[in-house]
């Protein structure tokens, strides 16, 4: 019997590829509908995904002050989209991506409290620290605490919420899970020693099983010096996927998925990464470097170190920012047929690459009910994925150790 | 538009963030004719009123939901984003109540000043959704906001859209009372100084005389009634006995929680609702 395989469906929008709104079978104007929340919802329930997850951003996209014309946004606050989702599901763990750094411990104890109650213990709290410094003036500040401040702050920001729940649950009795089950993904040295000494569950980028083994036992390694059991948190790597009924016909979606990003959109999502807009610079013409790396608002010697490359390369701005769009972030990228996609999940797992996945699909809702309808049964018929829930909760869904209060409630 | 006689409630028990409470609760709220159910109040919030919103929003057929809103429990950026993501789910049946816990009437002012603020950064009309032009939405047509109170100062844009009735309903209770242009509902008892509203709910109990409210709604004294109901099932049951004859004919229930108790649109109004995503709905 294969090791059993955890599913996050991460839901961004109305997907992850940046063109992935003009797909014709993509529903742009359904993200802003609970028609559509609730089709997706129920559509990972019958999947038996572990959870649903969402990132988030305290800031617009763009750059310079521009707003992108050309990208799908905005989105609707995650945390209210998961409320809403627990209302018409059962099971479905719903995890919210929230800042230690623009939210006071009472404002997190309260909000996945009530979420932690209303859905029957299904909340999970991805904590960040928050990255972007057009995050600042939004909360009437000029810029971001130094990274490993805020990872500082965020260690003290989590022992006081998790005090307030202590009072909580004393004056309201017990939430069904106490507190949310605690993700992480930070990847620098500082978020993985957060992530060992507090999560449960770990979302990371893996290209490849070799980076996938190489990131476990890393966080494995942390996780028992931080003197707790690597056996009770779970590594969750983000996963990309374009499925067809053979190899041949799954890259050629994927191609006519990627031809949808013109370059004027190419350029907008650019601007974006580069924290400088370069929308009014001309397409044919060579990469302004100089000006980016003396207008970004994000680290300068970053950005300078990632234009080296095409610049010496010679690239026009349009053809560097084409390529861009089509690099991998990261995240493992699978195209082929749904055994294929079967056999390459039971394979990372078995070789301890990671203990799940989290599935991101290219646009919505059709790629989400693609994986259920054509790989779920693959893994369930493999015995590696349940084909029911084992209880109600989040950490019971995803094979957590119980919390020591949790088991005296 | 027929003038209506309006049915208001709220309920501030921690139980009702029990799913196996809420969920009959709104049932029977709803079917006790209630036109707004508050979800805490000023001096009682045992909860995060805006994810119980988020949560009734797939469950409302007619009812509006309110969720009581602190400081402790709402920065600008945070309010503007959960409530316009409510409102869409809700499909516009969403208002939102604002108070005071020790703080100054003038600090919920500028909460609620700059959380519209966030909200008029974007035009109702942005979103062009045009697949095959490629074209998601006109950049002209969102702005930063820079807002700047003596409490609240934030910049925008923010990543959310302007809500689908513009602006949820703005509701203020004389208990918690503050001075902003604009208000869609006031709540306060007789007697009592009422906050400037486009309408009025008096504060009534259970045992209130239903012919005297009914005299005082033909008089033009006040829009409807608002309970502070202290449980779920019993006392629903015993307002829905009292005085939901008041509120008859059944309103109609189509429609967003604006146009049905017909209030006017905000004012900073620039353009009309987005068209191509209220015709989605």
């Amino acid at each position: 019997m294969p090791k059993p395989i955890h599913l996050w469906a991460f839901l961004q929008g109305i997907g992850h590829y940046p063109s992935g709104w003009r797909h014709a079978d993509a529903d742009p104007r359904g993200v802003f509908t609970m028609d559509y929340y609730r089709k997706v919802a129920q559509t990972a329930e019958r999947g038996c995904f572990d959870a649903i997850v969402f990132g988030d951003q305290l800031q617009s996209r763009g750059a310079g002050g521009r707003t992108p014309q050309r990208l799908a946004m905005p989105t609707l606050d995650p945390m209210s989209l998961l409320s809403a989702m627990a209302s018409v599901t059962q099971h479905v763990g719903l995890v919210a991506t929230v800042s230690t750094t623009y939210n006071t411990p009472e404002m997190l104890a309260e909000r996945f409290g009530t979420l932690d109650r209303i859905s029957g213990g299904r909340a999970g709290w991805n904590i960040v620290t928050t990255a972007h410094p057009d995050t600042a003036p939004n909360f009437g500040e000029t810029e971001l605490p130094e990274k490993s401040l805020r990872y500082r702050l965020a260690a003290q920001t989590v022992a006081e919420t998790s005090a307030l729940w202590d009072g909580l649950n004393a004056q309201h009795g017990p939430s069904p899970q106490l507190r949310p089950v605690y993700v992480q993904a930070g990847q620098s040295n500082d978020g993985r020693d957060f992530a060992a000494r507090t999560a449960e569950a770990i979302f990371c980028p893996a290209a490849t099983i070799e980076d996938g083994i190489a990131f476990r036992s890393d966080l494995r390694r942390r996780i028992a010096e931080a003197g707790r059991d690597p056996d009770g948190v779970k590594i969750m790597p983000g996963l990309s996927f374009m499925l067809a009924d053979t190899p041949e016909e799954a890259i050629a979606r994927d191609e006519a998925l990627l031809a949808l990003a013109d370059e004027a959109l190419c350029i907008e999502y650019l601007s974006e990464s580069l924290g400088f807009d370069i929308t009014s610079y001309p397409a044919d013409g060579p990469i302004p470097a100089e000006a980016i790396v003396a207008g970004t608002i994000l680290p300068a010697a970053d950005i300078a170190r990632a234009l080296e490359k095409p610049v010496a390369q010679g690239v026009t701005l349009g053809a560097f920012a084409s390529r861009f769009v089509r690099t991998p972030r990261g995240h493992n990228i699978f195209r082929g047929t749904p055994e294929q996609m079967a056999e390459m999940m039971i394979a990372w797992v078995e070789a301890g690459a990671c203990d799940g996945f989290t599935l991101q699909p290219a646009f919505m809702a059709s790629e989400l009910e693609m994986f259920v309808e054509r790989v779920v049964p693959l893994l369930q018929a493999r015995g590696a994925l349940r084909k029911a829930y084992p209880g109600t909760t989040l950490r019971e869904t995803m094979g957590l150790t119980r919390l020591p209060s949790e088991m005296a409630a | 538009m027929t003038r209506r006689f309006l049915l208001s409630a709220s309920l501030a028990d921690p139980a009702l963030a029990d799913p196996a409470v809420a969920g009959p609760v709104l049932d029977q709220a709803q079917a006790a004719g209630l036109d707004l159910l508050l979800l805490g109040r000023a001096g009682a919030v045992p909860f995060d009123a805006q994810v119980l919103a988020a949560w009734a929003a797939p469950r409302l057929t007619r009812m509006g939901v309110v969720p009581v809103i602190p400081p402790r429990l709402g920065h600008p950026f945070h309010v503007a984003r959960a409530l316009s993501a409510v409102d869409y789910l809700a499909g516009g049946l969403l208002g939102w109540n604002p108070v005071a816990e020790g703080e100054e009437p003038e600090q919920i002012a500028d909460l609620v000043q700059a959380t519209r603020a966030l909200w008029d950064g974007w035009d109702a009309d942005t979103l062009v959704i045009d697949k095959a032009s490629g074209h998601y939405l006109d950049t002209h047509k969102v702005r930063a906001s820079h807002y700047e109170g003596r409490w609240y100062k934030t910049q925008g844009p923010v990543n959310a859209m302007r809500p689908l009735q513009d602006h949820p309903l703005l509701v203020v209770d004389a208990a918690s009372p503050f001075a902003v242009p604009g208000v869609d509902l006031a709540i306060a008892a007789e007697g009592q100084s009422a906050p400037a509203a486009a309408r009025l709910l008096r504060r009534v109990t259970l045992t209130d005389d239903p012919g005297a409210l009914a005299d005082a709604f033909a008089q033009g004294d006040i829009d409807g009634i608002h309970v502070d109901l202290a449980g779920a099932s019993p006392e629903l049951s015993s307002f829905a006995e009292r005085f939901a004859a008041l509120a008859s004919p059944a309103p109609d229930a189509t429609g967003t929680l604006r146009q049905r108790l017909g209030l006017p649109l905000p004012e900073i109004l620039s353009a009309p609702v987005n068209a191509s995503v209220k015709e989605s709905l």
